[in-house]
C-alpha cells in the first residue's frame, strides 16, 4: 500500500484518505456487521477437529485489496497462458504421450504421479476440455515486486463463492468507499461456467439436465457447492442421488429417475467411484466413471487432472509452455528442487532449514514443512522422510510473500499482513475467461505467512481496477 | 424434483410444526398447571410428557416429572429427539442441505431462530419460566412460514411442505385431545363439573379458544371442545382440516383427479378424511375416544411411511 517514502501507491490512495476519515470505532462497526451477514446467511466453512464440525466463520478483512489494470492485465495472460498448456499437457499425457516419448519430461515422474490415472487414458473428452476450471495459486514476490505460480490446481479448486459475496458484502458495508473507484465486476462468474457446462452435453440439445454433485453437508466447502448450484439454477445432488444403469447416468425424482447430461462435480477422484477408484467411498457412484468412458456424461473437470497439480510435475510446467504454444512463461514459477534426483536431493538435506518442503500430491496447505520455524525434532524427521521417500517430496525457498493493509482489531489500527491470490480461470476449449481479481487469502496473525483457512486465515475483497488509479 | 429434496421439504414442515406445537403446549399448561391444586407433581405433569410421546426417554432422565424437568426435557434436552431445540436444529440441517432450493429469506428466517436459540441461556430460561423462551419459538415459526408463503413457489415442493405441516399437525392435535381427554375425565365423580380453566388450556394448546367462544356461545364442554378439535372443518388445526389439507397436497404431487388415489397413501388418507367428514362427535364417543384417536395416530404414522416408500425411497428401475 505504501512506498517506500510513505506515501501511499497511487491505486491505493483514495481508499486511504477514506479510511482515514473513520473513527477506528466506526470502522469496527462495519466490520462487525459484516460478520454478522456472513452469519446470518450460514456462509461459514465446517472445522474437522471437532467431533461435532463446527461451523467457523471464515474471517473477512474489510480493507480491500486493490490491482490497478496494468499489473492485472499481464497476471491475466499469464495465468491464460498457464491454463491452455495444461490442458494440453493433460490431453497429451492421457493421449499420445508425445512430450514423455522425448523425453522433455521423465516418464517415470509423471506415470508415478499419485493422481496419475490409467483408467481414464484414451477417453475422448467433448471440446478435449480437461481443465474446464483452474484455480492458479499465485503470490506477489515482495523484493521484485512480480507475481509468481506457487501452485496449480485444476482437480477441484474452492473458494470461488468468497469472491462473490465478499464483494457483495463489502458493497454494503462501505458503500462510499466502494462508489470512488471503477472496480471490475466479478458476478458473471456463474453464468460463465454454466455456458461451459452446457456445451458439454452429450446428447446436445437446449435443455440439459446438469448437476452439481457435492459430498454433502458435511463437507466444509458445502456452502460453495449450494451456492454455485443455486447461482447456475442447476441441480445440488449427493451420490446417493444418482444412478448408473447401462453406462448411463440419471437421478432419482419423485416421479422416477431422470437422465442426467452434465455433473460439476466436487468430489476428488479418489471417491468418484466405488467400482473405479476407491471401493470404501460411501459419496461417490458406482459406474459413474464407466458412463462417462462411455461418452454418456460429462464431468468437470476431468478424471485425472491431478497428474498436473502434482508439485513434481509442476517444476515442468514453464517448460511446457514452451513445449506446446512456443512461447516464453509469462508468468514464472517458484525454484523448486526435486528430492526424486540425488544431486537435487543432498542441496535440500542440507539447507532444510532455509526451505519449505510440500508433499507433492496433497492440497489445503497439509504436510508442508517450514524449515525457518520449524524446530529440531521436526527437521530430523523430515530428513528421515526425504531419505525414505523422496519422490514424494518437493523443496522451495520460501518467498516473501507481499503485504497489504488490513483492520487489526486489537490494536484498532491498519496494519501489514502477508496475502496470497487465487484467481478463478474458466476455459472453453477456445478461450479463457477469468473474473477479474480473485480470493485474496490473508494470514491474520502478525507475521504469519500460511493463509490457509484450516489455520486461522481469513480473507479479503479484491478490486480489479478500469484504470490505474 | 429430487426425491432427497422433496423428503427434506416434507421433514423441515414437519419439525417445524412440531417446534410449534409443543411450545404452544408447553406455554399453556406450565402456566395453568402451576397455578392446580394440591395435586401431586406426577397426576398433574405426565400428561404433558405423554402427548410429545416421549415417556419412556422422559423416565430415563428424570425421576419425577417436576416443573423444570418437563421444560427442560421438552424446551431443550438433547436426550429428547422432539424438543423444539433439537426440532429446530433438524429443521435446519434439512435446509442447509437444500439451501439452494430454498429462499434465502427463508434460509435466513430459520437460521436466526437456530442462532438464537443456541444462544438462550439454559439455566436463566428455566428459572424465568417457558414464556419468553416459546414466544420466541412462535415467533420464529411464524416467521419462517410467512416467508415461505411469500416465496416459495407453488410446485411440488410446495405440496411436500403443506403435506408435511398437514400431517404432523393432525397427529399432535389427535394426541392432545386423547390425552387431555383422558387425565381431565378420569376419576372425576358423576356431578362433578369439569375443572373449566384445565380445558381452556387444552383449547388454548391448539389456539382455538377464541374461536370456540365465537363458535358455541357457552361455557366449556368437554365434547364440544372434542369435536371442535377432531370434526371442525374450518379451524385450521382441527384433525379434520388437517387430513383435507394433506389429501390435497397428495393429489397435486400425484395428480389424481378427486375422489380417486393413486397410490396406498392418498388411499388411507381418503379413508381417514371420509371418517372424519361422516362421522358425528356422538359415533366416536360410542367407538370410544382413545379408540379413535389412537387410530388417527396410527393412520397418520403409516401415511407417512407410504409417503417415504413412495416418492422418496421408490425401488429404482431404470
Amino acid at each position: 500500500m505504501f512506498m517506500p517514502s510513505g506515501e501511499p501507491r497511487p491505486h491505493y490512495r483514495r481508499v486511504f484518505s477514506r479510511l482515514a476519515t473513520m473513527e477506528p470505532s466506526e470502522f469496527d462497526e462495519r466490520c462487525k456487521l459484516a460478520d454478522l451477514s456472513f452469519l446470518l446467511q450460514g456462509i461459514t466453512f465446517t472445522v474437522y477437529s471437532d467431533a461435532r464440525g463446527v461451523e467457523r466463520l471464515f474471517p473477512f478483512d474489510l480493507v480491500p485489496r486493490i490491482i490497478p489494470r496494468s499489473e492485472w492485465d499481464r497476471v491475466e495472460r499469464g495465468l491464460a497462458q498457464r491454463v491452455v498448456a495444461l490442458n494440453l499437457f493433460l490431453q497429451d499425457v492421457y493421449g499420445p504421450q508425445r512430450i514423455l516419448r522425448d523425453g522433455t519430461i521423465p516418464r517415470s515422474l509423471v506415470l508415478s504421479c499419485k493422481h496419475f490415472h490409467r483408467e481414464v487414458a484414451g477417453v475422448e473428452l467433448p471440446r478435449g476440455i480437461h481443465v474446464h476450471i483452474a484455480g492458479i495459486d499465485l503470490v506477489r514476490d515482495s523484493k521484485s515486486g512480480d507475481y509468481v505460480v506457487l501452485e496449480d490446481n485444476v482437480r477441484t479448486p474452492s473458494g470461488v463463492s468468497y469472491v462473490l459475496e465478499n464483494r457483495l458484502v463489502m458493497t454494503r458495508t462501505l458503500p462510499l468507499v466502494f462508489q470512488q473507484h471503477e472496480v471490475l465486476p466479478v458476478d458473471h462468474y456463474p453464468i460463465e461456467l454454466l455456458q461451459i457446462l452446457r456445451v458439454l452435453a452429450p446428447r446436445g440439445g437446449d435443455r440439459p439436465t446438469i448437476a452439481l454433485l457435492t459430498p454433502g453437508i458435511h463437507n466444509s466447502a458445502f456452502f460453495e457447492h449450494s451456492f454455485l448450484a443455486q447461482q447456475m439454477g442447476i441441480e445440488l445432488v449427493e451420490g446417493r442421488d444418482l444412478v448408473v444403469d447401462a453406462d448411463v447416468v440419471y437421478m432419482k425424482t419423485i416421479h422416477g429417475l431422470r437422465r442426467v447430461d452434465v455433473i460439476y462435480r466436487r468430489i476428488d477422484d479418489d471417491f468418484l467411484d466405488p467400482l473405479t477408484f476407491r471401493p470404501d467411498s460411501l459419496l461417490g457412484v458406482p459406474g459413474l466413471v464407466n458412463a462417462y468412458r462411455a461418452r454418456n456424461v460429462a464431468l468437470v473437470n476431468a478424471v485425472g487432472n491431478g497428474v498436473a497439480d502434482d508439485k513434481a510435475v509442476y517444476a515442468y510446467v514453464p517448460k511446457f509452455i514452451k513445449y506446446y504454444l512456443g512461447e516464453e512463461p509469462i508468468l514464472r514459477n517458484v525454484e523448486t528442487w526435486l528430492c526424486d534426483d540425488p544431486s537435487q536431493l543432498a542441496y535440500v538435506l542440507e539447507h532444510l532449514p532455509e526451505l519449505v518442503v510440500k508433499p507433492v500430491a496433497e492440497s489445503g496447505g497439509y504436510g508442508i514443512l517450514m524449515g525457518p520455524s520449524a524446530d529440531r525434532a521436526t527437521l530430523d524427521q523430515f530428513r528421515e522422510r526425504l531419505r525414505d521417500d523422496p519422490r514424494n517430496y518437493i523443496a522451495q525457498p520460501v518467498v516473501p510473500l507481499s503485504r497489504v493493509p488490513c483492520w487489526a482489531p486489537d490494536a484498532g489500527c491498519l496494519a501489514g499482513r502477508h496475502v496470497d491470490l487465487r484467481p478463478y480461470c474458466l476455459y472453453d476449449g477456445d478461450r479463457v475467461t477469468i473474473v477479474p481479481g480473485g480470493l485474496t487469502r490473508v494470514a491474520l496473525r502478525e507475521g504469519s505467512m500460511v493463509v490457509n483457512s484450516s489455520q486461522g486465515g481469513g480473507s479479503k475483497d479484491t478490486w480489479v481496477l478500469a484504470g490505474d488509479e | 424434483m429430487l426425491s432427497r429434496i422433496a423428503e427434506s421439504l416434507f421433514w423441515i414442515a414437519r419439525y417445524m410444526e412440531r417446534a410449534e406445537d409443543t411450545a404452544r403446549i408447553l406455554d399453556v399448561n406450565y402456566y395453568m398447571l402451576l397455578e392446580g391444586a394440591g395435586q401431586p407433581y406426577r397426576v398433574r405433569w405426565e400428561p404433558l410428557v405423554i402427548i410429545t410421546g416421549q415417556h419412556e426417554r422422559f423416565f430415563a432422565q428424570y425421576a419425577e416429572p417436576d416443573p423444570r424437568a418437563v421444560f427442560e426435557f421438552l424446551g431443550f434436552s438433547e436426550h429428547n429427539p422432539d424438543s423444539i431445540v433439537e426440532c429446530i436444529a433438524n429443521a435446519r440441517e434439512n435446509a442447509r442441505a437444500i439451501r439452494d432450493r430454498i429462499s434465502r429469506d427463508m434460509w435466513e428466517e430459520l437460521n436466526a431462530l437456530y442462532l438464537e436459540l443456541r444462544r438462550a441461556q439454559v439455566d436463566a430460561m428455566l428459572s424465568s419460566g417457558p414464556h419468553d423462551f416459546c414466544t420466541m419459538v412462535k415467533a420464529g415459526c411464524a416467521r419462517f412460514a410467512g416467508v415461505t408463503a411469500a416465496t416459495f413457489p407453488r410446485d411440488e415442493g410446495w405440496q411436500f411442505l403443506t403435506g408435511g405441516q398437514a400431517i404432523e399437525r393432525a397427529g399432535m392435535t389427535a394426541r392432545i385431545v386423547d390425552v387431555q381427554y383422558h387425565s381431565l375425565l378420569e376419576g372425576l365423580p358423576a356431578g362433578v363439573e369439569p375443572d373449566n380453566h384445565q380445558w381452556m388450556a387444552v383449547l388454548k394448546s391448539v389456539a382455538a379458544y377464541e374461536f370456540y367462544r365465537r363458535t358455541f356461545h357457552s361455557r366449556i364442554d368437554p365434547q364440544r371442545v372434542a369435536e371442535l378439535l377432531i370434526l371442525h372443518p374450518q379451524h385450521p388445526r382441527s384433525v379434520r382440516f388437517s387430513i383435507g389439507r394433506l389429501q390435497q397436497a397428495l393429489h397435486a404431487i400425484s395428480g389424481a383427479p378427486p375422489e380417486t388415489y393413486r397410490n396406498e397413501a392418498e388411499r388411507l388418507t381418503g379413508r381417514l378424511y371420509d371418517g372424519l367428514k361422516y362421522d358425528r362427535i356422538e359415533d366416536l364417543f360410542a367407538r370410544g375416544l382413545h379408540t379413535c384417536m389412537t387410530d388417527v395416530q396410527r393412520t397418520c404414522r403409516a401415511i407417512g411411511d407410504l409417503i417415504a416408500r413412495t416418492y422418496f425411497y421408490q425401488e429404482v428401475t431404470a
